[in-house]
């Protein structure tokens, strides 16, 4: 049996992702656009996790050193105070999570809004977060 | 292609309780010395595990994390995890605290 209050979560390396806290969907979708024209990222998923949080994942497939160079940028010209400290945690962890599952009052991550490319990133994150859902299901 | 999952929280587990004791030395100096005794304590911590494997070894490892609670920051093979359990986690519950991801 699943207990509630333990997370599961999507954990990679090669994966670009980003955890916005306490802003709009437009600035969240503004970030996404700039990140991606910026570093070439092919495309990106919006995910919404809670009020006024969301979750963004970027199709092209990087190493772990660029990874953490792009959160960083984006962390630092957002001035993002959740994204900061989300960004210090995967540094430390060196890899980063995000939550599929629910967690406590809060709903598992939906998508809210697609562009651009899916086909790398994007299709491996969705392939593990059915799994995982299938997971919780059976449990 | 290898998959990985993440499973964390907080949670409560039993550990075992580390005493202090002395002896006498044979050139007269008491000296100080820890020992892991039987008894076990009740502890609140933040831990995580990130598996990876197959779709039917991460289901396994998933289903046996609910039990077992990690020793700090686990990263390991699903099939490894399932062959040993006990040896990267403790028995206790996951409580409901907030947790960074």
């Amino acid at each position: 049996m699943w207990n509630r209050n333990s997370i599961i979560g999507f954990s990679d390396n090669a994966t670009v992702k980003l955890d916005f806290d306490d802003v709009s969907f437009k600035i969240v979708k503004y970030w996404a656009e700039r990140t991606m024209k910026w570093f070439r990222l092919q495309g990106f998923m919006i995910l919404k996790s809670s009020k006024n949080c969301y979750h963004v994942l970027f199709n092209r497939p990087v190493a772990w050193s660029e990874n953490m160079r792009i959160v960083a940028w984006v962390a630092l010209q957002s001035r993002n105070k959740g994204l900061k400290k989300w960004f210090l945690m995967q540094c430390i962890k060196q890899s980063s999570t995000l939550r599929v599952s629910k967690k406590r009052d809060k709903d598992s991550p939906r998508i809210v809004f697609k562009f651009g490319k899916q086909d790398k990133q994007i299709k491996t994150f969705i392939k593990n977060r059915h799994l995982i859902k299938e997971c919780i299901k059976k449990m | 292609m290898v998959k990985s999952i993440a499973v964390y929280g907080t949670y409560q587990a039993k550990v075992p309780f580390k005493q202090r004791f002395w002896k006498r030395r044979k050139d007269g100096i008491r000296q100080r010395y820890w020992k892991t005794t039987k008894r076990t304590r009740r502890v609140e911590s933040k831990g995580r595990y990130e598996f990876q494997g197959s779709g039917k070894e991460l289901y396994q490892a998933v289903l046996k994390a609910q039990e077992l609670m990690p020793k700090g920051f686990v990263s390991i093979p699903a099939k490894k995890f399932l062959k040993n359990p006990e040896k990267y986690g403790s028995t206790g519950t996951w409580i409901e605290k907030d947790v960074e991801s």
